[in-house]
């Protein structure tokens, strides 16, 4: 396949994901707030700034706005156009990559694509504010539908499995921005106020860190009724078994890449084969306990720059235009390359100078 | 009558009608649309709308139009009402177009060899050898089977009379296929009940026509020639047509950044390696195709490709420098090219064109800017033009210092009142809008042309402008057997 195919197949299959992911943080958030019955507080900026601190560009987000609310954190992550990792960009990023594949793409992905594009220019800030659950869910749903739509009506052979490591990989990534977050403001907060950590405020956030993973029933189903931060982050971090777990995702984005190269357990291929299994391997043998020691913070970083790594290497190893044998190296820089950007990777546009017919 | 057409005001006497005739009456092969569209009442219309702009929406069937916002997308214009072309009309069409194709490519033959028709004093030579679309770099280059012209899309208009002229020969690039191909698919869903009191010729095989056009002008005997479509990108305004084409062909879309020449060998670079390119369907101009020979800062193109091309290792269609030949300028000698080459006479008239090269007619063009088409030789896409009727002095004027500057490049024409065709003007009432008509011509071991093509409409009142950047739409064409 074209190496700009599956380029485009990648990007389009992780902004998607990153929309889908962005709307379940801000669906989260609603919900806590609602649960803390501090409704009355809804414009308390530290139940906001978390938000940003998960999307780790602080200084963007502050370049625009003046103060952290419902509203601003609202229309930066999901309205505005200057944030790239916004949802209404994610999903114009997501479709412009899939217009320029267009043909190779079932005409039920892009229509799925377009409708989601669509629905969202008809969107305004006052249709979120009024019924938050119903446009969260609804972002939720079509990412839901487009994989499922892909799954059924995209043969699964190399362009199913680059989707499928550009989606595990982004989901990866932002659990452990998610969780780290999180665990770093419930410490803050312990630090100020000690006794607020064994009290049932501490669960609930807890609590809203799985449902936005979706994963508190299935939680529940191992952990029964013992909800504590250790289980929580056992689950969310090393079960292999449920799909919105870190583990897992590894796992998957592993399986996808391996079937492309022909990699398996004792022989791996190139160097996005080896990190990943590497990163698999780890995880497999590690026991909550091991993070703990190492500080979790620590972990989560680590992980996001390795998975940095192991996007870089597909990069190299499938999508970069260079090819050695046959350009001198000048050229190869001047070849459009795929940048990182607030901390989390992004596709560079190649430039496309117009020409008129 | 319907209710729709009750209403309809033809003027048959100042403009040639396509449905209603002198005498008021709808035309023999236009009775069982106006009887179906009859029964339709308003709401009809506008549910058939709703069904033909979803359909656009969700095929993403939109063009970009530039001046605007960058980027813009819009649906394309399409006016429910479809355009009938008789069989036996079809037929003089046809074969007129086959024998134009036929003698413009012997022409570019001779031009790129060697040049008898100038030295025949046929064409003065300085018009071939001026000309910014004659490539040196390619005399004495033998495509394979000869053949310069693979796909071409003529535009045909009709005058007073209803007869069909030759307006202009795309013999570059031509677009609008997938239009003409989208634009049945809608009505198909639309009118069902219609389509089933006509035989209309199917033209749903263009695709694999063309691919098998492809295939035919491949430079090696390979069993399965790799045949790609070439595209400037997704912001070219015909993007939507070049992903149209390479999915109903089943073949790669690529961009210049997917190509590389190697030992003059051309290939696409691959998740697994570089993959040989036999045939290229490019939709990128002369002027964008190779960096090393052409427009060093393009970056649409591929460094090399044109040697790779002289080397015969990979056939691009069209062939580099076929724009020499649909020069404006050259249009007015086609009837003498098709005598020259084929000693026939030509099937299809040209419309009268004035040549400001020419001392007696510049003379006439500038006493007579107000009532001409002046047109520059090498724009297309109805830039460049000055419409004299509608002009005011200070563009006539403009243009009159434009022409003295630079005869060589300008030519005049009469204004012809193109034929109108009943269209919606809103989804109530119908307007008489002047429409031409573009069939497509693919030429590889034999020239095949499928029955119908692209009408486009001018569907701004009153205006004779037809293309898409300009406000035009389009309509579905029907060539129909009694």
């Amino acid at each position: 396949m074209l190496s700009r195919v599956a380029e485009s197949l990648f990007w389009m299959s992780r902004y998607f994901e990153r929309a889908e992911n962005t709307a379940r943080f801000l669906d989260v958030n609603f919900n806590l707030l609602l649960d803390l019955n501090k409704i009355t507080q809804v414009e308390n900026p530290s139940y906001w700034v978390a938000l940003i601190l998960v999307t780790s560009d602080k200084e963007r987000f502050n370049s625009l706005y003046n103060e952290y609310s419902a509203h601003t954190v609202t229309d930066y992550l999901v309205f505005n156009k200057n944030n790239p990792n916004s949802i209404t960009s994610c999903i114009s990023l997501a479709r412009e990559n899939a217009r320029s594949i267009i043909e190779s793409i079932s005409s039920e992905m892009w229509e799925q694509v377009n409708n989601l594009y669509h629905y969202l220019q008809s969107i305004n800030p006052q249709f979120v504010h009024n019924n938050p659950y119903g446009f969260y869910k609804e972002i939720k749903n079509a990412s839901h539908l487009f994989q499922g739509i892909t799954d059924n009506t995209f043969s699964h052979n190399e362009g199913w499995d680059f989707i499928q490591i550009a989606k595990y990989l982004e989901r990866t990534d932002n659990i452990a921005r998610l969780i780290d977050v999180k665990y770093h403001m419930l410490l803050s907060e312990a630090q100020r106020q000690p006794e607020i950590v064994e009290g049932s405020e501490d669960i609930i956030q807890w609590m809203a860190v799985l449902k936005s993973c979706s994963a508190l029933e299935a939680f529940r189903k191992v952990y029964l009724s013992k909800i504590d931060p250790d289980n929580i982050l056992r689950f969310l971090i090393l079960d292999r078994t449920f799909p919105r777990s870190i583990n897992f995702s590894v796992c998957a984005a592993e399986d996808a890449l391996w079937r492309i190269s022909g990699s398996s357990r004792h022989r791996y291929v190139n160097n996005a084969d080896r990190l990943i299994g590497k990163l698999e391997a780890e995880l497999s043998y590690t026991a909550i306990e091991d993070i703990f020691s190492r500080g979790l913070h620590h972990y989560l970083e680590d992980l996001e720059q390795r998975l940095v790594k192991v996007g870089e290497q597909v990069h190299l190893t499938y999508f970069a235009y260079h090819t050695p044998e046959i350009e001198s190296p000048d050229i190869a820089e001047a070849l459009p390359f795929t940048g990182i950007a607030g901390g989390r990777p992004n596709w560079s546009q190649a430039q496309q100078h117009q020409q008129q017919q | 009558m319907s209710r729709f057409f009750e209403r309809y005001e033809a003027e048959a006497n100042r403009f040639f009608d396509e449905v209603i005739s002198k005498d008021g009456m709808p035309r023999a092969h236009y009775d069982k649309l106006l009887h179906r569209f009859g029964q339709f009442s308003i709401d009809d219309i506008k549910a058939r709308r709703e069904i033909v702009n979803i359909f656009f929406r969700n095929q993403g069937i939109t063009f970009t139009v530039y001046g605007e916002n960058e980027g813009v997308e819009r649906l394309f214009p399409f006016d429910l009402i479809p355009r009938i072309v008789p069989g036996n009309e079809w037929q003089t069409i046809e074969k007129g177009l086959i024998q134009r194709i036929t003698a413009l490519n012997e022409f570019l033959h001779d031009i790129y060899h060697t040049q008898k028709i100038l030295k025949d004093k046929i064409i003065p030579p300085e018009l071939i050898l001026g000309s910014q679309h004659f490539i040196r770099e390619f005399v004495g280059i033998n495509p394979p089977l000869g053949i310069y012209i693979h796909v071409t899309g003529s535009d045909l208009i009709r005058d007073g009379q209803g007869n069909f002229l030759v307006l202009e020969d795309n013999l570059r690039t031509p677009s609008g296929v997938s239009y003409m191909l989208q634009n049945r698919q809608a009505m198909k869903r639309a009118f069902p009940v219609l389509f089933d009191k006509y035989q209309i010729r199917p033209i749903d095989n263009y695709p694999q026509e063309l691919l098998r056009t492809l295939q035919e002008i491949s430079p090696n005997s390979r069993h399965e020639p790799n045949v790609v479509v070439l595209t400037p990108g997704i912001y070219n305004s015909a993007y939507f047509e070049h992903s149209f084409l390479a999915q109903q062909m089943g073949i790669e879309l690529t961009e210049g950044k997917d190509l590389v020449v190697n030992d003059n060998k051309v290939y696409t670079r691959t998740t697994r390696g570089l993959e040989r390119v036999d045939v290229i369907y490019r939709r990128v101009d002369d002027a964008y195709i190779d960096p090393l020979v052409f427009r060093p800062e393009s970056k649409l193109g591929v460094a090399g490709l044109v040697n790779a091309y002289r080397k015969g290792n990979v056939t691009l269609a069209n062939a580099i420098g076929t724009g020499v030949a649909d020069d404006k300028v050259i249009y007015s000698f086609v009837p003498a090219i098709i005598k020259y080459y084929l000693g026939e006479d030509p099937i299809l008239q040209n419309v009268p064109t004035w040549l400001a090269s020419n001392p007696s007619d510049l003379k006439y063009i500038l006493e007579n800017l107000g009532s001409l088409v002046v047109k520059a030789a090498n724009e297309s896409g109805g830039y460049g033009m000055l419409v004299g009727p509608e002009s005011t002095i200070e563009q006539q004027e403009t243009f009159a210092e434009m022409i003295v500057a630079n005869p060589r490049n300008y030519i005049a024409q009469p204004t012809i009142s193109l034929s109108r065709h009943p269209s919606f003007f809103n989804d109530t009432d119908l307007y008489g809008c002047h429409i031409d008509l573009r069939p497509y011509v693919l030429y590889g071991k034999t020239v095949t042309i499928v029955p119908g093509g692209l009408t486009r409409v001018a569907l701004k009142r009153g205006s004779l402008v037809v293309n898409s950047s300009q406000g035009g739409g389009s309509k579905d064409t029907w060539v129909v057997d009694e």
